[in-house]
């Protein structure tokens, strides 16, 4: 059978960093304010885990489609409606991929890659999280929201699998039910002692027999934490001197749950060396643990979310953005937004896709139209399909808008001018609080475009952001 | 050979009920406030009506389709009446019906009604409404601020201007509504307001703030409208002509083509020297005594002015500064204070507009009243800069 590779790991976080000292003032008169330490990552209204595992996968390369894709999340926003579908359409891959969904475990995206790693096909895998919590939780300000994607294929790639090793353990750290949907945590010192005695040490130390290596070789960690200082205890009961990045994703952008050990993963693959042993986990009720051989460069997209941004410094919009805080926006937000499934499955492909045409006389546009917008057209053409969403844009007209409903305003829209010639009137996303000026420049991003509070459904477009994000302040700074 | 509309179709009835928040009032009788008014300016018998267009743009909080409502409201036993639609250009739509019917020689006598009843959705500004189950998948649902905003900040970067010049023009074109809404007894906004006010009010949609932006109101206004022929059989020889009446609606160039600037509104360009073609106007700036504008927000007021040959490309800002359009400057325009005071009830403003015009030609403005008017001009606008309905009509005496 063919070797199996990693080709790409990339790492997706929203713009947003919350302050958890902004929470640990605001609740001091609660107690439960926390730590007060590090930063976690807040996904924008209209970013959900299938937005963000599309904007990681978007870092693979995708030109020859892989065979099969896999979302994976414990935070999916649809119990019964395929995401992966959704994302294979916004990846523009073919109909015939398989797709699946993956579900009720943190590690499901690690267990995805272990399978794929020893498949004979090809395949990505995309996580997303943005799990909800209750303010005053660890959780709240501990979790983060993000994603990561793999590509799994047979050429040389950047990472091959040297061994791997799983454990199976109803450890209840947490856990969410139909029920319950936030978090029910257990003690941290039972969780820490049991995931090190129960989880990690034996599955790390199979992983490292079936690797074939001493945990001296392990140049660096990916081993998600269920509390703090799990992988320091259990690092030392294997032997292990190597640091764990997860340590540091989750001070800065918090625990990223299912996207947890891609994104820490791409994090390694950028600051690694060829030749380099990789230990990666996933924990969840137990973990799958494999061992990596470093045979490429990491793509750098997680190094480049983990260090631009801009701070949240506003606790009432954090518990917002959470979920936490429902604000009643009066009768301008009781818009219909009902979605009609047989216009979906019509035109959904190009609008998850960001499909335009180019039409007969070589202009493009989007949405094609039965008879072309170019002024000569004289009745209907076939139009060539044109993907717009990594064509270089800029803005043509601009405004943020207090009056038009958005749960995080101000609404920010305008015409966006397409370098090949298409204009589209578009949403806008990750302003925060500048509005973007005529000419610049604008990247595309996969978001939420509605969400129907009557019928609890969401439709997914496109929207423009500013190119470049800020850098973050460096830590201590 | 077709030789437009000039001439062919008079107005001898015009009515408006008073524009604002109309709480008791129903669209119902509002439909008939401005019919019986429109009706015995003209001297006519109902029954001599043979044919109605009635104009209402959102009927889920007016009353609802088809034009039966006004058939109802008015017991127009057995005519065609016929109800159009098209966004903030829908009073224009209605006229444009009544002067067609009479013009091409179908009927002698029409009557155009519009109405809206904009303050029964319980919020301000306008619904927001479906734009259909397609372009609902991508299109964003911005506010009617948020789409004439973008204008400013193109029109800024096109001509190289200063914010600070493009904001104060804008606050004077709002300041000049201001002062002549306070001169019309059906005026929603009556009350004068200062540029400082203007200019440090909350922002609604950058760069346009609360004073920038038009009032929201219920109101309704009629035309009646008949034969050149039919109206000197009547003895009546004082009469106001439609000059031109033209429409250019967007196919998509603008939102989606590429070569617009989002600095002026095509529809409008087009429309003007269409009208102007049609109604024998050779130089607008002298020919042309007064403008009502679709002045929904201050910026829309601005580029039209340049949209209809008033005013230069990029100096529309410096001539409301310079008091240009003011009631005492070279060509008035809002004299009853526009939408912007007079008020914006969807489907009555075109005809809203014809009233003013209409008032002036006659003589019967009041204390508004300008001298020596000779063509008054309408600019309706429905839709928004990128997508927009457009609408020129000129008035002037037979």
């Amino acid at each position: 059978m063919t070797e199996m590779r990693l080709q790409s790991v990339s790492g997706y976080l929203p713009l947003l960093r919350f302050d958890a000292k902004v929470a640990r003032s605001e609740l001091r008169w609660s107690g439960l304010g926390g730590s007060g330490r590090g930063h976690r990552a807040v996904a924008g209204w209209d970013e959900d885990p299938l937005t963000m595992a599309v904007e990681a996968a978007r870092g693979a390369d995708l030109s020859v489609p892989p065979e099969s894709v896999v979302f994976a999340s414990t935070s999916a926003p649809f119990s019964d409606r395929s995401q992966a579908g959704v994302m294979a359409e916004a990846l523009r891959l073919p109909t015939s991929v398989l797709t699946q969904d993956v579900a009720n475990t943190r590690r499901g995206a690690v267990t995805a890659l272990i399978r794929a790693l020893k498949g004979g096909a090809s395949e990505l895998i995309a996580s997303g999280e943005k799990r909800t919590a209750r303010p005053g939780t660890a959780q709240h300000v501990g979790w983060g929201d993000g994603a990561g994607a793999a590509l799994v294929g047979s050429g040389d790639g950047v990472a091959k699998m040297l061994g791997h090793a799983s454990i199976t353990a109803d450890l209840l750290d947490i856990y969410t039910s139909v029920e319950r949907a936030t978090p029910y945590p257990s003690e941290d010192r039972f969780v820490r002692d049991a995931a090190v005695g129960e989880v990690y040490t034996p599955a790390i130390r199979a992983a490292l027999d079936a690797a074939g290596i001493a945990a001296g070789d392990v140049a660096a960690a990916v081993v998600p934490e269920p509390v703090g200082g799990t992988y320091r205890a259990a690092a030392k009961a294997c032997g292990l001197d190597a640091p764990n990045l997860c340590e540091e994703v989750a001070a800065k952008a918090g625990d990223l749950g299912t996207a947890m050990p891609f994104f820490c993963l791409g994090l390694a693959l950028d600051r690694s060396k060829i030749g380099d042993r990789l230990l990666v986990a996933g924990f969840g009720n137990g973990a799958d643990v494999l061992v990596l051989e470093v045979t490429g460069r990491g793509d750098g997209t997680a190094s480049a979310a983990l260090a631009r941004g801009a701070i949240l410094t506003s606790y009432s919009r954090f518990l917002n953005l959470t979920g936490m805080l429902p604000l009643e926006y009066g009768p301008r937000a009781e818009v219909n937004q009902k979605v009609s499934a047989s216009t979906l499955l019509r035109h959904g492909r190009d609008m998850h896709g960001f499909v335009g045409g180019r039409d007969q006389g070589g202009n493009v546009q989007f949405p094609k139209t039965p008879v072309p917008v170019r002024p000569d057209a004289t009745g209907p053409e076939d139009y060539e399909d044109v993907p717009m969403t990594e064509i270089a844009a800029k803005v043509a007209s601009i405004t943020a808008d207090r009056l038009n409903f958005t749960p995080d305003p101000p609404f920010y829209f305008g015409l966006v001018q397409f370098e090949n010639g298409a204009r589209v009137m578009m949403e806008h996303c990750d302003c925060e609080g500048r509005t973007p000026e005529v000419g610049e420049p604008l990247r595309m991003q996969f978001r939420i475009k509605a969400l129907d509070r009557q019928r609890h459904f969401r439709s997914y477009f496109w929207k423009a952001a500013p190119i470049a994000r800020p850098d973050l302040p460096e830590e201590g700074k | 050979m077709a030789s437009g509309i000039k001439d062919k179709a008079v107005i001898v009835g015009m009515g408006c009920t008073q524009f604002g928040e109309r709480w008791d009032t129903s669209s119902d009788m509002l439909m008939v406030e401005a019919f019986t008014e429109a009706l015995e300016d003209s001297g006519l018998e109902k029954s001599q009506i043979e044919a109605a267009w009635f104009g209402s743009a959102l009927d889920d909080v007016n009353v609802g389709n088809s034009a039966i409502p006004l058939a109802t409201a008015l017991r127009l036993q057995g005519l065609p009446v016929t109800r159009v639609e098209n966004m903030c250009a829908t009073g224009t739509e209605a006229l444009r019906g009544a002067v067609y019917a009479v013009a091409s020689g179908a009927v002698d006598v029409a009557v155009a009604v519009g109405v809206e009843k904009l303050k029964d959705t319980g919020f301000g500004g306008l619904p927001i409404r479906t734009k259909g189950s397609v372009n609902d998948l991508w299109m964003p649902y911005g506010s009617a601020p948020g789409t004439f905003a973008q204008l400013a900040g193109a029109y800024q970067a096109k001509h190289g201007l200063k914010a600070e010049d493009v904001k104060r023009g804008m606050a004077h074109v709002s300041w000049k509504s201001h002062q002549n809404g306070a001169l019309s007894p059906k005026a929603h906004l009556r009350k004068p307001v200062d540029m400082e006010t203007i200019l440090n009010a909350p922002m609604i949609s950058d760069p346009l703030g609360l004073f920038d932006c038009c009032g929201v109101s219920d109101g309704a206004a009629c035309a009646i409208v008949v034969s050149p022929e039919f109206a000197k059989s009547l003895g009546k020889d004082d009469l106001v002509a439609v000059k031109a009446l033209q429409i250019s609606t967007s196919h998509g160039w603008e939102a989606q083509y590429g070569e617009w600037d989002g600095s002026y509104v095509k529809g409008t360009r087009i429309a003007a020297q269409k009208a102007y073609a049609e109604a024998g106007v050779r130089d607008p700036r002298e020919e042309i005594s007064v403008t009502e504008v679709h002045d929904c927000f201050s910026i829309t007021e601005m580029v039209t002015m340049e949209d209809l040959g008033l005013s230069d490309e990029g100096r529309a800002a410096f001539d409301c500064l310079d008091g240009r359009y003011d009631r005492d400057g070279a060509i008035p325009s809002q004299v009853d204070g526009g939408l912007k005071c007079f008020g914006h009830p969807v489907g009555a403003s075109g005809l809203r507009m014809a009233y003013e015009v209409y008032s002036q030609l006659l003589g019967r403005a009041g204390q508004r009243q300008l001298r020596d008017v000779n063509f008054g001009l309408t600019h309706n606008l429905g839709g928004q800069p990128a997508n927009s309905v457009s609408s020129v009509s000129v008035f002037g005496r037979l």
